[in-house]
């Protein structure tokens, strides 16, 4: 089980950052996912789209990278998952356009449907679909 | 793991703090192609014939290899690992370093070992008894802690209806035991206290948002079985659907219809289902751990390969049933140890006699 990434900067009036994700998210690469997006942040990504087409398969801990994937592009700092307890800001449940999805597969799809993850992003068919959102003056 | 020795490497040195910590570990000398040399265990003094050999061949240009014999108590892992990453970074002078942390490697698999028997007493196996049903868990975590519970009690009101509860806590380790060690007397708490299960989880977001935050969230389903007619009404927050096995053997479906999970959001606003439980007809809960277990080849185990197997175990016993989904599931991931817990609770309404 493995997961591969591709980022790609889109330039634009506003800046976009596209990751791509291939293979499976799990319990075994969600943490680099995470760091992943926090070097982004780092580096100034602030419009993120988050490409799913090539993910077969996400698994619970996924759920975990979302979340704090958002809360990083809040400008907040997750706490490790693995790391036990702290203060944190829940999201709530306002819906959040720093990061947006794209083009889930519908195994990944009934995931965040099931768990109600999809509540908290904008779910777009594909990444160009995304981009004309995020492009797009709010 | 294994390591260059260097020519000057007293292993007397090397072996003495580790003996007094664990005299099951073991060391074995392999020449430069891996062949086996010697062997010895840190119970037998380190000047004794079988050591003088292995260091004897350290000499000549061999590798040391330490493993851990596993002891009564099934520890020792962590340590050899420790010794033999001591063996291979450390400088001879750091040994005494390398020793502690070997310690503290020690110290962990213990407190872990105790951690895992409070946590296995927390879920009992044994369910109620429930005249007119046959009930049967498994709970197995992957690792010494886990984060999956269930619970199924008899509620203190008319009719004692049957509550149960299945949940997994997202991510793993102690963090996720810890918050379920934290979760399940809340939830329980919760559904003592309530009208039912939809608003029982709500009360237990409302907690967990309000007073606890972390990334950490719990996906939970829970039911409420009225014991007389058999009339099942479940509320799921972000966990996987129960499954339905019908006695008029009818294909198995899911209960679909679910609320986000616990601990994500301010609101859940789950939906509650409900269902009757006719005689012979069985409620299978499980969590993720059945269906995203993986074989070594990469392939996940799924919802395919589960409804094979229970309808090859359909009509007998719930006991039969999970035990069959279990062992499975199991095989399948073979020989690798499995990396997510695996809880089955079926409730089985018996057939009229």
């Amino acid at each position: 089980m493995s997961m591969q990434t591709t980022v790609e900067q889109v330039d634009g009036a506003i800046p976009i950052t596209v990751l791509a994700l291939e293979g499976e998210l799990d319990a075994s690469n969600f943490q680099e996912l995470i760091d992943t997006v926090r070097r982004l942040y780092d580096e100034g990504t602030r419009q993120l789209i988050i490409d799913l087409a090539g993910l077969r398969f996400m698994a619970s801990s996924g759920l975990v990278a979302l979340h704090s994937i958002v809360q990083i592009m809040h400008g907040e700092e997750p706490l490790d998952p693995e790391g036990g307890w702290g203060a944190l800001h829940s999201i709530g449940g306002e819906q959040q356009t720093e990061v947006r999805l794209a083009g889930p597969q519908p195994a990944v799809e009934r995931v965040l449907t099931r768990t109600g993850l999809d509540r908290m992003f904008v779910v777009h068919a594909d990444r160009y679909v995304a981009i004309d959102a995020a492009s797009a003056p709010a | 793991m294994t390591t260059e020795v260097a020519p000057e490497l007293d292993l007397d040195a090397v072996v003495a703090p580790f003996r007094s910590l664990d005299p099951g570990l073991c060391l074995a000398i392999e020449g430069a192609d891996g062949t086996p040399i010697a062997s010895t265990s840190l119970a037998y003094p380190a000047g004794d014939a079988v050591t003088r050999e292995i260091l004897a061949g350290a000499l000549v240009g061999g590798r040391i290899r330490v493993w851990g014999a596993a002891s009564a108590d099934g520890l020792g892992a962590a340590v050899a690992e420790s010794l033999a990453a001591a063996l291979a970074a450390a400088p001879v002078t750091n040994l005494a370093i390398a020793a502690q942390h070997a310690a503290d490697a020690r110290r962990l698999e213990v407190e872990l070992a105790h951690g895992r028997r409070l946590q296995r007493s927390f879920v009992s196996l044994t369910p109620p008894d429930v005249p007119g049903y046959d009930i049967a868990a498994h709970y197995e975590a992957a690792r010494e802690v886990g984060g999956d519970f269930f619970d199924l009690f008899r509620l203190r009101r008319r009719g004692s209806p049957l509550s149960v509860v299945i949940a997994d806590v997202t991510g793993k380790g102690i963090a996720a035991a810890l918050l379920m060690a934290f979760v399940r007397p809340l939830l329980h708490a919760a559904i003592d206290h309530t009208t039912g299960p939809s608003e029982a989880l709500e009360r237990t977001n409302r907690i967990l948002v309000d007073e606890r935050r972390s990334s950490l969230f719990i996906t939970a389903l829970a039911g409420r079985l009225d014991v007389r007619t058999g009339h099942l009404r479940l509320a799921n927050a972000g966990h996987e659907p129960p499954l339905m096995i019908r006695a008029d053997g009818s294909p198995p479906t899911w209960l679909e219809g679910a609320g986000p999970l616990v601990g994500a959001f301010n609101r859940l606003d789950v939906p509650e289902i409900t269902i009757d439980l006719e005689p012979g007809d069985v409620a299978l809960l499980y969590t993720d751990g059945i269906t995203d277990a993986s074989s070594p080849g990469g392939e996940r185990f799924d919802e395919w390969r589960m409804l094979e197997t229970i309808e090859a175990a359909r009509g007998g016993s719930a006991q039969g049933l999970v035990t069959a989904l279990a062992d499975t599931v199991c095989a399948f991931q073979e020989p690798s140890p499995p990396v997510d817990d695996i809880t089955i609770v079926a409730i089985r309404r018996l057939p009229a006699t």
